[in-house]
């Protein structure tokens, strides 16, 4: 790797270790945007060397804040792109001398055909570059910058098949895909709003005034009134940090239980999420992507005595396992939980679930 | 490639001065053999927490001064630059001996030319100093003289986080921000100074409202003009930043500096100063008070912390047995092994340990490669480097176990025992040989009990030990054991403190008692005009807050004592002579009726008190009661009042007495009061007739 960009990913991990860049929106920007310096600053020819290349640097943001996941999906994503292009390069070099009628195995893992085949056959084929391969993949990886850039305008575009008149919403939190939502639904129809305040953090307060500046009929509640009101609500939309591969979220504390709420009353629970933010790991234990925070906001520091006594914990992030949630609205439209499995695969490529180098 | 990073080009680059070395011995003997910065705090060293402090406030260059050790820390500070985006110097002198050397160092190399940003090397802090450096600015724009902004932190003086002993008493003034007297708090005041505070009048007249305040962590992170190292230089004797320069330059008048204070909260700060310290702020990174510094942030390249419920950290190569317990509050560095039915508690253990089979820690510090064979027990304790403690060992509470020490099998370590592996003088002569003290290590192990070098602290001679002790790692206030003589010492102490309080304050009325007496002793000398008299007392009076019944208490007296019962007539002194020259200054103090009742009632009291002999008495009372009458100073109703009032027929026998002594004259009042009436009804009479 050459010392320039070496030096970016340096600012770059420090930032996350620092918690100076936070939230997945834009820690997924600044992923992409320093994963183009890496591809086109550095000198690589075969796709291995590529591959093995963005994984590095991949591996070494992740490190530096795991709980993250947007970095690992969009490096994911990179790669898979990456993977795509060294395919489609091949095909087109093959199709050339071959006939046309031959069969190209397009994506790898989406289809049953490559289940049973060798792996690391595929691999073989990357050796091989092409001269406008660099500019192809580097479209790509813009193309995917593209789609972060629109993905509110994508979401927000389906609020009204969602939102209907008279209905009472509620939220907690405070995420911009959610403020989006119901900002564009108020341009047409009219409805209230219920806004958990979200104690420690207290974003539901900003966001219930975000939404009354828009004109949009919020009022706040106390987190221990959801479970109260709840039987009145007609829908819950959420917003999440991330989704895992099973559906499951990891969303600010206090979602998993207006969750718990929704579904003992059978209500509705929505789910507003970028597809940036979908990650093919999987939660092996509940507090595997949590972050845990400075107790202070729960208990003063000022209170000496009392710190000494107690373990107080401040979870910023709860677990929200997927039965709880009915639908999940993205950039690509609405799916089920039971959905999810199928973007997986679409968007990543299942030799990237870890940065192990490759052979 | 230069980092695309937007640097701020308008604003000069943002500098740093971290003082490296603690000027004192509170951490040896580790300190012998390492520098203090670089101890481990948590598996990483300490100034790493204080570079990541300043790289979050956004700090470009930073200078470290460094006088011990300064090999060691030229090394650390070489390679922690390279993985930081900020230029690092070291700065090496041998001489520095206190804070204020270092500041007068760098203020003859020159190397500052903006606001720089403070710090010792033992901060620990995850504040933002965004706000600090622009108010701080924003001052500077407005006032030159405002030089320094202190960083402090509330928090209740108990507090764990609070050093014991280095305590400090701030006089703030919330509105304009300023930092009007220091001074510093021990925790023992064994000295009259130590509990008094001095502070300059002057300061109530500027500030209409001002907080005495004892709840403030100082954890000296200041935001320094480029004055600062200056006077430094001028004021030579300068030696603590705190106790002489910003005591010195809030109590002087001619440098006309101000020094402001900048209030934080709801973040985290705190120095470790102190092996007590050393351990409260290791708690505090644990409980994750300093987030995001905390071991799973994994700030130092290489390490990879997990945080697991009960906050117990541990990197991915630690080996744990099957059988042992990890209880709450638990740091596991890299490559450590924990063997069967070991049982940690609240403790940090290093990289590359091996703790063996049943061992107990609790509370407890063990820095790198540290060994520790079966059935050892270790309490509240600090084992550093390549330390080895053979199979039942036990550490009691408060030890300190330098580096490369062997404690041999079954010995046990009593509280507050520091051991070392150097040889004694060991810091100059490398060759000598460590002679091994087998009653403290025991018969296998290698180092020897430390003590303190004799005058090595000649500044602090005449400090209280006890304030150094409190300083100590699990030091408890229980413990500390009172000899007989220090007892006694103390109780004289108090002795001399309440005899003072004698001398020094006296009560308002005491002072009026005072004050009266001379200003009449003054006009009975000097032989003042009536007026002028009681135009002195009138102003005495309104100085002091008082009514003229006080005035008469204290006045009439003070009159009467200048009568001398047996004086010959012509002398001046007879009763009737001084009544007639200044009876009237005793009407000046009477003006209602009511006034006049009164002012029976203290010529009554004051007769009886002054004059010992009845018969002394009754020569001066029958006098001025008869003059004060004739004067109309005492009309007859108010004298009759006094006459039939309770409180005149009480009272000593003296007072009986001379109560009787007017019964002639209230006779008489009596007599000529019923005539007049008598007269009138005969005159109506002769009317009607």
């Amino acid at each position: 790797m050459s010392k320039g960009t070496n030096d970016l990913v340096d600012i770059l991990v420090a930032k996350l270790k620092r918690r100076q860049l936070v939230g997945s929106s834009a820690v997924a920007q600044a992923t992409l945007k320093l994963l183009i310096v890496v591809i086109s600053k550095n000198n690589w020819s075969k796709a291995n060397d590529l591959l093995n290349l963005v994984r590095s640097v991949g591996q070494r943001l992740i490190e530096a804040n795991p709980t993250e996941l947007a970095i690992g999906n969009i490096v994911r994503r990179v790669l898979h792109v990456i993977r795509e292009e060294f395919r489609d390069a091949e095909a087109s070099s093959k199709s050339d001398d071959n006939s046309e009628f031959q069969s190209v195995p397009l994506t790898t893992s989406s289809s049953m055909y490559n289940l049973l085949s060798e792996t690391g056959s595929d691999d073989k084929e990357f050796t091989h570059a092409s001269s406008n391969l660099r500019s192809d993949i580097i479209q790509e990886v813009r193309d995917i910058r593209i789609e972060l850039d629109t993905i509110y305008e994508n979401i927000k575009n389906q609020a009204t098949n969602h939102i209907h008149s008279n209905e009472i919403i509620m939220t907690i939190g405070r995420s911009r895909t959610v403020e989006e939502f119901l900002k564009m639904a108020s341009s047409k129809r009219k409805f209230h709003v219920l806004v958990a305040e979200t104690a420690p953090s207290y974003l539901g307060q900003q966001m219930a005034l975000e939404l009354s500046k828009a004109g949009i009929e919020a009022t706040m509640i106390p987190d221990s009134a959801v479970f109260a009101v709840m039987s009145r609500v007609n829908k819950v939309i959420l917003g999440t940090h991330a989704v895992l591969a099973n559906g499951g979220l990891v969303a600010i504390s206090g979602t998993h239980m207006m969750a718990a709420a929704a579904k003992h009353h059978s209500i509705p629970v929505v789910v507003c999420t970028g597809l940036y933010k979908l990650s093919p790991l999987y939660p092996h234990d509940e507090d595997s992507f949590n972050v845990v925070m400075n107790p202070d906001a729960v208990l003063g520091f000022e209170e000496g005595d009392l710190m000494e006594k107690v373990i107080v914990t401040n979870p910023y992030y709860d677990y929200v396992s997927p039965e709880f949630v009915n639908l999940f609205i993205t950039n690509q439209g609405g799916h089920p939980p039971s959905y999810l499995y199928r973007l997986i695969v679409e968007n990543y490529d299942p030799n990237d679930h870890t940065f192990d180098p490759l052979a | 490639m230069p980092p695309k990073e937007k640097v701020e080009s308008t604003e000069q680059v943002l500098q740093a001065v971290i003082l490296a070395d603690s000027f004192d011995e509170r951490f040896q003997p580790i300190t012998l053999e390492t520098a203090r910065c670089l101890l481990p705090l948590c598996n990483v060293p300490l100034i790493s927490y204080t570079f990541e402090f300043l790289a979050v406030a956004g700090v470009q260059e930073v200078f470290v001064f460094c006088c011990s050790h300064s090999d060691k820390v030229k090394a650390f500070v070489k390679k922690y630059e390279k993985s930081s985006n900020m230029k690092i110097n070291t700065i090496v002198s041998q001489e520095l001996m206190s804070v204020g050397d270092a500041m007068r160092e760098l203020d003859a190399k020159q190397l500052i030319d903006t606001d720089f940003i403070l710090v010792t090397g033992d901060v620990v802090s995850n504040m933002k100093l965004d706000q600090v450096l622009e108010e701080h600015r924003a001052r500077r724009q407005a006032d030159k003289s405002a030089i320094m902004t202190m960083v402090l932190k509330k928090a209740s003086p108990q507090h764990r986080s609070r050093s014991v002993g280095d305590g400090s008493l701030f006089v703030l003034d919330q509105g304009s921000k300023e930092c009007l007297h220091y001074q510093p708090v021990k925790a023992f005041k064994s000295t009259r100074e130590d509990r008094r505070m001095t502070m300059n009048m002057e300061i109530f007249d500027k500030h209409p409202e001002i907080q005495l305040r004892n709840d403030l962590i100082d954890c000296q992170v200041d935001i320094c003009s480029v004055e600062v190292p200056a006077l430094f230089t001028e004021n030579f004797d300068y030696q603590d930043i705190r106790a002489d320069f910003v005591h010195g330059i809030l109590t002087s008048d001619l440098l006309g500096k101000t020094i402001h204070f900048h209030e934080v909260s709801d973040v985290y700060a705190a120095r470790v100063r102190s092996t007590q310290m050393y351990d409260a702020v290791s708690k505090d990174i644990i409980s994750r008070w300093t987030f995001p510094m905390v071991p799973d942030s994994n700030l130092q390249v290489g390490d990879c912390y997990e945080y697991r419920r009960g906050l117990v950290y541990k990197e991915k190569s630690v080996v744990l047995s099957r059988t042992c317990v990890v209880e709450e509050k638990v740091v596991i560095g890299a490559n450590t092994q924990i063997a069967e039915r070991a049982v940690l508690s609240n403790c940090v253990i290093g990289k590359n340990c091996i703790i063996g089979a049943n061992v107990k820690i609790d509370n407890a510090y063990i820095w790198d490669n540290v060994v520790i064979k079966d059935n050892c027990v270790v309490q509240h304790s600090i084992i550093a480097n390549d330390a080895v403690l053979e199979q039942g060992v036990t550490i009691n509470k408060g030890c300190l176990i330098s580096f490369k020490v062997t404690v041999g099998a079954n010995t046990t370590v009593p509280a507050y025992s520091r051991l070392t592996a150097l040889a004694e003088g060991g810091e100059d002569d490398l060759d000598a040989e460590l002679i091994s003290d087998p009653a403290v290590v025991g018969a296998t192990g290698r180092g020897r009990s430390f003590t303190e070098a004799e005058g090595s602290d000649d500044e602090d001679d005449d400090e209280d030990p006890k304030n150094k002790q409190v300083n100590m790692l699990a030091f408890d206030m229980s413990e500390l054991k009172l000899a007989a003589k220090e007892q006694e010492d103390s109780a004289s102490d108090f002795e001399s403190e309440a005899s003072d309080l004698e001398e020094d304050q006296i009560s308002p009325e005491e002072e009026l008692d005072r004050e009266v007496a001379a200003t009449l002793d003054r006009a009975f000398q000097d032989g003042h005009d009536v007026d002028i008299a009681v135009l002195e007392l009138n102003t005495l009076r309104m100085a002091t807050f008082s009514n003229f019944k006080e005035m008469r208490k204290r006045v009439i007296p003070g009159v009467l004592k200048h009568i001398d019962p047996v004086a010959k007539l012509g002398s001046g002194k007879t009763a009737k002579e001084i009544l007639s020259r200044w009876g009237p200054l005793v009407g000046k103090m009477i003006h209602d009726e009511e006034d006049q009742i009164d002012g029976a009632h203290v010529l009554h009291r004051a007769c009886a008190t002054l004059y010992r002999d009845v018969v002394q008495a009754q020569k001066v009372f029958a006098p001025a009661l008869r003059y004060f009458y004739d004067e109309d100073i005492l009309e007859e109703d108010a004298i009759l009042e006094w006459y039939h009032s309770e409180k005149s027929q009480q009272g000593t026998d003296i007072e009986k007495k001379l109560r009787e002594v007017a019964a002639p004259m209230i006779q008489y009042l009596e007599q000529s009061d019923s005539e007049e009436s008598d007269g009138e009804d005969d005159e109506e009479d002769e009317d009607s007739e």
